[in-house]
């Protein structure tokens, strides 16, 4: 009894030594390779900075837009100025023909056009409805966004004045006039990226898909560049039992997971510190999350990596599906107007649920109890991907070991022929009792 | 009778290429594979054109017959859909931080008496803007929608004070705005999104696939072979190899037009035509781009590296989703490296405004152009192809 435990206590104790051995011999192979360098440390630290750069501005401000007055009024004068004043718009230009205004238009000089018809004053002046024109270009819906959101503004506050002038002119006044202006005043309040932020929205979701795509492609050149240069990784084909893949696997993963949770801090953390991005997660729940998605993408990644033989392979035929997984991790396009088969499809990628997970701790401020589905999912990925890496690297390991004894047994009858011809019986015996 | 006709070295390049592209599965997946995937997806992706029926939730503290029927109003809106009633305030922001809805609205208790009794109750919306399509699609739907309620509240309170009929809508809204949307009257996400994406997966499938194809004679150190079946030329190595490339991607790119603009009918102003040439030269281009990329680091797997950069950088640099215009300054500069950005800017004007062809001629001129780009490394290409210098892993 006592001898069997001790007997397990050492076989763990050898498991462990040499998972561990395998776990350091990767972060050599790791570091030794420039490529894999590049991906995991280069991209990891340049990538969000840039991002963040490239969209530092969050929303549009001051987009030019041209006015065609074809009222020449004082109504008409202060509505320009109004729009001028507003941070979303610039007149770039004041025109007296929409013509002139579309050649501007079409020149790109401005992205939309405001036109004041010409009984525009009549209108204000006898107390009839008038209509302002808002021409928006379309090649960006934040142009058509910005400059109606800018002209709303500025006729709704415009609104208020003339209709509590109009009610005092029927005689309605005070109290009274309020009542009619505003029977029901509405406020809207933003709950997260209180500002409608560009940046704030779109770049979380490119945050994790950095960590998720470096570490995909970092594991698939590994994978690549082993199988070009021995057909199986050494540390594998060396070994015989079962029990090997296991500790194959989890040396190999040990060390992406090491590297990538101290990644996680930077580019989740750190960066969104660093350029006033929503960050109002709790950092616990955070490393919460990043746990079981950092282990789910390394299991997946190197699950599919199997199947990869050379060490571009994966670039060149995942390099777009940056983008694929982008929308399907449901930012830009809502989850819950998603087709079903893209649903389901988005489903197996880690991604999917470390965007979700992660913008609701971050942005929303959601706690770990908050996120559950996504944080279950992670984990229900993680066991699931751990088999079948599991399962891939072991038909690899047999793979291989076939293929080197079926070499040996080859290599053997080969010399066993050539013996045969210069007929030296002692030497055939020999290999017989090594086989 | 016949002699074997002698086969010119551009014909040798051309068929030792085609041969190659039978060998590995790699050539299918790159050339047809990637696209027709991507073309299937964004088409079902954005299917609905426009975001209907988005999750909202209700909080409805007064629950009489006049906020359920503003719950109702909701409800028939295009793009809200009521899907619960939380009990309360903190309830409905669970809920909106676990992503089940977008938006919600809280009617405070004795809403309907105050109305009546015109005590003017406040409406309040809570928007999530960490989904910004949604959150502000959301709140236009939700702020026209409460805008009409009032409307009609104003209409029946003004008619029983007496005023004049004539007078009433000038009194309730002023001053109207009237939105005209060039290009995309339904402010459709279909036409927005698949008019660049369709080109900027082309761009990134193009890069992948010049890098690769050249990168690969280099790895497997058949660059010499090449260059023999050319008669050691360079130029006409280059073309053989790059032709049927060409030919694939703007086959490619007609597809994408016809798909756009025959069968999902965006609106195209009789610019078909125009477009095509500059799909033509847009192949050409980023394959000059994918040359230009491939003879600086001769070396497969860093080019692919730096493609998979470059590349995915292009959808931000189109200018599309956030206007180049608003960025830094080096950031503009940056962005007129990519042909799709130039590409970008002949669709505005042709298919979005409308305006003439001599608007964009400019943009037409440098794509063209980009052809000069592979002569920046012309020399350094074929040295690398010569004598194999580069390592090779």
């Amino acid at each position: 009894m006592k001898f069997a435990l001790y007997s397990t206590i050492r076989k763990l104790k050898v498991n462990c030594k040499e998972t561990f051995h395998i776990f350091l011999n990767e972060l050599k192979v790791v570091s030794h390779d420039r490529g894999v360098v590049v991906i995991f440390i280069l991209a990891v630290l340049a990538y969000p900075l840039l991002y963040n750069v490239v969209y530092k501005q969050e929303t549009l401000s001051k987009l030019p837009v041209a006015v065609v007055d074809n009222a020449h009024c004082h109504a008409s004068t202060e509505l320009i100025r109004n729009l001028n004043a507003t941070p979303e718009l610039n007149v770039y230009s004041v025109y007296t023909s929409l013509s002139e205004a579309r050649e501007a238009f079409a020149r790109q000089k401005v992205h939309g056009v405001i036109y004041i018809p010409s009984d525009y004053s009549k209108n204000i002046n006898t107390g009839q409805k008038a209509t302002l024109s808002v021409y928006c270009d379309m090649s960006s819906f934040l142009y058509y966004r910005t400059v109606l959101q800018g002209a709303n503004h500025v006729v709704l506050d415009q609104n208020k004045d003339i209709q509590i002038k109009r009610l005092s002119e029927q005689g309605i006044t005070g109290e009274a006039a309020q009542i009619i202006a505003e029977p029901v005043p509405y406020n809207d309040v933003v709950l997260f990226n209180e500002t409608g932020g560009y940046a704030s929205f779109l770049v979380p979701a490119v945050l994790i898909l950095i960590l998720y795509q470096t570490l995909f492609f970092g594991i698939t050149i590994l994978a690549g560049t082993a199988r070009e240069e021995n057909r199986f990784h050494v540390l594998v084909s060396i070994s015989e039992h079962k029990g090997k893949t296991l500790r194959v696997v989890l040396g190999k993963s040990g060390a992406y997971f090491i590297i990538y949770l101290a990644w996680s801090i930077y580019v989740l953390k750190v960066i969104p510190m660093l350029f006033q991005l929503p960050h109002i997660g709790n950092s616990i729940d955070l490393i919460g999350l990043m746990i079981p998605f950092l282990m789910a993408s390394i299991f997946f990644a190197m699950t599919i990596s199997v199947f990869l033989p050379n060490r571009e392979t994966g670039m060149l035929i995942f390099g777009i599906f940056s983008l694929i997984l982008l929308f399907l991790g449901g930012v830009s396009w809502p989850l819950s107007n998603m087709p079903g088969f893209w649903k389901a499809f988005g489903w197996i990628f880690p991604s999917t649920h470390g965007i979700q997970g992660y913008i609701k701790i971050n942005t929303l401020g959601a706690d770990i109890h908050t996120i559950a589905k996504e944080y279950h999912t992670l984990w229900l990925q993680t066991l699931l991907y751990l088999l079948l890496c599991v399962g891939a690297y072991h038909w690899q390991i047999k793979k291989s070991l076939t293929k080197a004894r079926l070499r040996r047994i080859e290599a053997h009858r080969r010399e066993s022929a050539t013996e045969k011809h210069p007929k030296e019986p002692n030497n055939t015996t020999d290999y017989k009792s090594e086989s | 009778m016949f002699h074997k006709k002698q086969i010119s070295p551009f014909g040798a390049t051309l068929r030792r290429e085609l041969a190659r592209m039978k060998s590995r599965p790699m050539y299918f997946i790159l050339t047809v594979g990637i696209m027709s995937f991507c073309i299937m997806f964004f088409i079902s992706l954005f299917n609905e054109g426009q975001l209907q029926k988005m999750p909202i939730g209700i909080v409805d503290h007064d629950n009489t017959k006049i906020s359920r029927q503003f719950v109702r109003n909701l409800d028939a809106t295009q793009q809200a859909k009521v899907v619960m009633k939380p009990g309360s305030y903190q309830e409905a922001r669970t809920e909106m931080q676990k992503g089940n809805i977008y938006a919600f609205v809280e009617i405070e208790s004795g809403f309907a008496d105050k109305l009546q009794s015109s005590r003017r109750p406040p409406l309040t919306f809570y928007i999530n803007d960490a989904y910004l399509t949604a959150g502000s699609l959301l709140l236009k739907d939700i702020t026209a929608m409460s805008l009409l309620t009032s409307g009609g509240v104003q209409q029946q309170t003004l008619r029983a004070k007496g005023v004049d009929e004539s007078l009433i809508s000038g009194i309730i809204q002023p001053v109207a705005v009237d939105a005209h949307l060039i290009g995309n009257p339904w402010s459709n996400y279909s036409y927005y999104f698949l008019n660049v994406f369709f080109p900027g997966v082309l761009e990134f499938v193009i890069l992948m696939t010049t890098v690769f194809v050249i990168g690969i004679e280099m790895k497997e150190k058949t660059s010499r072979k090449w260059l023999r079946a050319a008669n050691n030329n360079f130029l006409t190595a280059l073309l053989g190899k790059l032709l049927p490339y060409t030919a694939i991607f703007i086959v490619w790119g007609f597809v994408c037009s016809i798909i756009l603009y025959g069968f999902l009918y965006h609106p195209a102003q009789d610019c078909i035509f125009r477009m095509l040439v500059a799909t033509v030269l847009y192949v050409i281009a980023c394959q000059c781009v994918g040359v230009l990329i491939i003879g600086i680091l001769p070396v497969l797997r860093d080019s692919v590296s730096i493609v998979m950069i470059f590349g995915m950088f292009g959808f931000t640099f189109t200018g599309f989703t956030f206007p180049i215009e608003q960025m830094n300054y080096p950031v503009r500069i940056f962005s007129e490296m990519y042909p799709i950005r130039h590409f970008f800017i002949i669709y505005t004007d042709q298919v979005v405004h409308g305006v003439d062809f001599s608007y964009s001629a400019l943009y037409y001129f440098i794509l063209l152009a980009y052809t000069l780009l592979p002569f920046l490394i012309f020399f350094r290409l074929k040295k690398a192809a010569i004598y194999q210098n580069y390592p090779i892993k």
